[in-house]
C-alpha cells in the first residue's frame, strides 16, 4: 500500500518536473512580436486554411501542397483546423485584419454570401483557363455580381446506398420510379427489415436531402433554388406537396433512426438492420473496408417524368480573401489548384469517393464511382444540398421542421407556417 | 437488521457510482476497439476487438503531445499568474480598509456573471487590435482576466476569516504589508489557493471556447481543439477520439489526484464559521 502511493508521488513529481520544463522554454516561444499572425504577408507566404481535418483527407492536403511547393513560386503553408471550428470561425477569418489568403469552402450560394459582403477575391482571371468546366460549375462559382470568386476542385454525390447481397437475398431489384420504389421498401419490410434507414440525432440535416429530392423530383431545381434563396414560400403548396409524397413513405422509416446520428445508421445499413439510406457519399469513409465492394446505389426514384432530371452534387473547392497580400500569387495557386493534375492529386489520396471537378481529371477507377459520375453527368440540373444552396443560417429551420414533421406528419400546415416564419428571419436578417 | 442496512447500503451506493463511472468507462473500452468493430458492431455493441493501435493513431494524427504541451504552455502560467494576482487582489481588499472595497468587490462578481459567449467577438478584435492574435500569450491573457474575478472573491472570504492578531502580532514585530503577506497570509490561505489551483488547471486546461477565439493556427491549438480535430467533416473515428480524451484526461487527473486532500478540505473550508 505505502509502496503504492509512494509510486504515485513519484509519477506526479515526474508530471510537475514535466510541466515545469515545459514552462521554461514556453517562456521564450511564446514571446510574440506584436502583429505577427499566422499568414506572414513579408516572407511571400501563401496561407491555405483548410477544413479537412480528418486524417485522410488531410494527408491527402498535405501532399496536394507540398506538390505545389515544388513547382516553384509563392511557397504555400497549410494550416488544418477542426472542420467543426473552421464552420463557426470562417467569417472571423475572413473579417479579420490580416486575414489568411486561402480558403477551401463550398460553391454556391454560402460563398456568395460571402462575395456580397465584399470579403472574396475576384478570380475570374483564373477561369480564362478553365474553358472545359461544366457550365453548372460555373454559375456556382459566380458571384450575384458576376464576378468569379470560386474555383471548384472536387464533387461528390448523393444517392440511395444499399448491399447488393441483401437485395439479392430479399429479391429485390432497385427500383427506377416512387411507385417500384414503394413497392420494393414493402417487399422489405414484409422480410422483417425497416425499409429505409436514417440517422437524424446529432445529424439532423440528413433529413434535409429527403427534402431536397422531393422537392426537385416534384417542383425542380429552379423552384427549389428559388424557395432556398428566399424567392419562394415554405407555405406555398407545392411545398405541401412534397410532404404528402414523403408522408407516403414515412411508414418505412426506421423508427429507431431519430436516436442515432447518421454513422450509426451507416452501421445499421451494412449490418443489414436496414434496407437503404439516402446520403452522401463520404458515408463510405466509416464502412469497413470489406463491406465497401458489397455495396451499390440507385438514383433517388423518379416522381413525375415531365420535371427535369436534377441531381445533388456538393461541390467543393477554395475561395480567397479580398485582402489578399499577394493576389497574384493566390491566383497562380487557384490555376494550379484548378488543373486536372492537382485534383488528382488530391482524390487519389484522400477517401476515394469525390470526383474531380475538372471535366479531364480521372477519378477512382471503381464501379462505384464510375456510375455516380455518369449520373451526375447525365442530370439536366445540378443542386448542392440545402445549407449549400441556402445559407448555414437556414439550415437549422429546416431541421427543425423536418424533425418535427417526422414525429407529427399530420400537422404539415402548421410546420410549414412555423417554418416560414423562421425562415422570413432568416432571410430578413 | 443493522446488517441488512450496511449491505443494502454499500449495494445502492456501489450502483450509484457504477451509474457515474459507466460513461468514462465506456469511453475507455472504445478506446481499444478497432475502427472496423465499431462500423460495423455501432457504437453500444460490446467489443469484438482489441487493440491499441488507437493511442498511437491519436497521438501521432492530432499531434497530441504538440497539443499537451500547448495546453500547459497555456494552463500553468494562467493558473500561476491568476491565482498570484487574485490572492494580492484579495488580501488588500480583505486586510486593510481601502476606500469604495466593496464596490471593487461587487464589480469583479458582477463580470462573472456576465456571459462569456457575449464578449467573443469583442476580445477576438482586441486581442487582434492590439497585436496578439493567435498567440498563446492572447490565451493566457485572457484566461488570467476571466479567473481573476472569481477567485479574487473566494480568496476575500477566507482572508477575511484570518485572525487579525496574526496580522498585529505581525506588524509589531516590524513587518510590512508585504512581509505579511508573503509570510503570514500567504502560507495560512494554502489549502484554499490549493484548491483553486487544482480547480482553475481544470477549468484553463479543458477550455475550449477561448483557445478557438483566439487562435487560428493548428500547431498552436490546445488539446481541446486537437482532439476536435480528430473529428472528420462527416465521418469521425469515435475510437481514435476516444482514446484521444483518454491521453487528454491524463493531466487534470494527475493535478486532482495531487491536490485531492486540498480539494476536500477547501471546499469545507467556508462552511463552518
Amino acid at each position: 500500500m505505502t509502496g503504492l502511493a509512494a509510486d504515485r508521488r513519484t509519477f506526479l513529481k515526474g508530471l510537475g518536473v514535466l510541466g515545469a520544463a515545459a514552462l521554461v522554454p514556453g517562456c521564450a516561444t511564446t514571446a510574440p512580436s506584436p502583429g505577427s499572425g499566422a499568414s506572414s504577408g513579408a516572407t511571400g507566404e501563401l496561407s491555405l486554411q483548410s477544413n479537412l481535418s480528418a486524417q485522410q483527407a488531410k494527408g491527402a492536403m498535405e501532399k496536394l501542397v507540398a506538390a505545389y511547393n515544388k513547382t516553384g513560386g509563392a511557397q504555400v503553408k497549410l494550416n488544418t483546423v477542426a472542420s467543426e471550428i473552421y464552420r463557426t470561425q470562417l467569417p472571423t477569418y475572413l473579417t479579420s485584419a490580416n486575414p489568411p489568403d486561402v480558403y477551401t469552402w463550398y460553391a454556391g450560394s454560402v460563398a456568395d454570401s460571402y462575395a456580397k459582403k465584399g470579403l472574396l477575391l475576384d478570380v475570374s482571371s483564373v477561369w480564362e483557363g478553365l474553358g472545359n468546366y461544366p457550365k453548372a460549375m460555373q454559375t456556382l462559382s459566380t458571384s450575384s455580381n458576376g464576378e468569379k470568386i470560386f474555383v471548384p476542385t472536387s464533387y461528390y454525390w448523393w444517392g440511395m446506398f444499399y448491399r447488393k447481397s441483401n437485395f439479392a437475398k430479399w429479391g429485390v431489384t432497385p427500383p427506377k420510379t416512387w411507385e417500384e420504389f414503394l413497392a420494393v421498401c414493402k417487399t422489405i419490410q414484409s422480410k422483417g427489415v425497416p425499409p429505409i434507414g436514417i440517422g437524424l440525432g446529432d445529424t439532423p440535416w440528413v433529413a434535409s436531402a429527403w427534402f431536397d429530392y422531393l422537392n426537385i423530383r416534384i417542383n425542380g431545381a429552379p423552384f427549389h433554388r428559388d424557395l432556398l434563396a428566399g424567392r419562394g414560400r415554405f407555405d406555398d403548396p407545392k411545398v405541401k406537396a412534397v410532404f404528402t409524397k414523403w408522408q407516403e413513405a414515412l411508414p418505412y422509416f426506421d423508427p429507431k433512426g431519430k436516436s442515432f446520428p447518421f454513422q450509426e445508421a451507416t452501421s445499421a445499413l451494412l449490418g443489414g438492420k436496414t434496407g437503404m439510406f439516402l446520403i452522401g457519399t463520404f458515408f463510405a469513409d466509416s464502412a469497413p473496408k470489406d463491406a465497401l465492394d458489397d455495396i451499390d446505389f440507385f438514383q433517388f426514384p423518379i416522381i413525375d417524368p415531365a420535371v427535369p432530371v436534377a441531381e445533388e452534387a456538393p461541390t467543393d473547392g477554395y475561395f480567397a480573401s479580398k485582402k489578399a497580400k499577394d493576389p497574384e500569387g493566390v491566383k497562380k495557386f487557384m490555376t494550379w489548384l484548378a488543373t486536372a493534375e492537382a485534383q488528382e492529386i488530391y482524390v487519389q489520396s484522400s477517401s476515394g469517393t469525390a470526383i474531380p471537378a475538372n471535366p479531364d481529371g480521372k477519378s477512382a477507377d471503381t464501379p462505384l464511382v464510375k456510375k455516380g459520375k455518369a449520373m451526375i453527368e447525365g442530370a439536366a440540373e445540378l443542386t448542392q444540398f440545402f445549407n449549400r444552396d441556402s445559407s448555414d443560417a437556414l439550415q437549422p429551420t429546416a431541421d427543425a421542421a423536418l424533425t418535427k414533421f417526422l414525429d407529427k406528419p399530420d400537422q404539415i400546415d402548421k410546420i410549414l407556417k412555423d417554418w416560414q416564419a423562421a425562415a422570413q428571419k432568416v432571410f430578413n436578417a | 437488521m443493522n446488517r441488512l442496512k450496511t449491505v443494502g447500503y454499500h449495494v445502492s451506493m456501489g450502483l450509484v457510482s457504477f451509474l457515474w463511472i459507466a460513461p468514462i468507462l465506456w469511453v475507455i473500452v472504445i478506446s481499444f476497439r478497432s475502427f472496423d468493430d465499431v462500423a460495423a458492431n455501432g457504437l453500444g455493441s460490446l467489443p469484438h476487438s482489441f487493440t491499441l493501435s488507437t493511442y498511437k493513431q491519436a497521438w501521432e494524427d492530432a499531434d497530441e503531445f504538440r497539443a499537451l504541451i500547448n495546453s500547459l504552455l497555456v494552463t500553468i502560467p494562467a493558473v500561476l499568474l491568476s491565482l498570484g494576482l487574485a490572492s494580492m487582489a484579495a488580501y488588500g481588499l480583505a486586510r486593510y480598509n481601502i476606500p469604495f472595497r466593496r464596490t471593487v468587490l461587487l464589480l469583479m462578481l458582477m463580470g462573472n456573471l456576465l456571459p462569456p459567449q457575449i464578449l467573443l467577438i469583442p476580445i477576438s478584435r482586441f486581442v487582434e487590435l492590439i497585436g496578439y492574435y493567435d498567440t498563446l500569450i492572447a490565451l493566457i491573457a485572457v484566461h488570467v482576466g476571466f479567473g481573476l474575478g472569481f477567485y479574487t472573491f473566494v480568496l476575500h472570504g477566507f482572508m477575511r476569516d484570518l485572525p487579525r492578531e496574526i496580522q498585529e502580532a505581525a506588524t509589531i514585530d516590524g513587518a510590512g504589508p508585504g512581509k505579511i503577506y508573503a509570510s503570514v497570509i500567504l502560507p495560512l490561505t494554502r489549502p484554499a489557493m490549493a484548491a483553486l489551483g487544482a480547480l482553475s488547471f481544470t477549468w484553463i486546461f479543458n477550455d475550449l471556447l477561448w483557445s478557438i477565439t483566439v487562435i487560428r493556427s493548428g500547431e498552436k491549438m490546445p488539446v481541446t481543439p486537437a482532439l476536435l480535430g480528430l473529428q472528420g467533416l462527416f465521418v469521425s473515428s469515435w475510437n481514435v477520439i476516444a482514446a484521444g480524451t483518454v491521453i487528454a484526461a491524463v493531466p487534470t487527473v494527475a493535478v486532482f489526484l495531487r491536490f485531492q486532500k486540498h480539494f476536500v478540505g477547501g471546499l469545507a473550508i467556508g462552511a463552518v464559521k
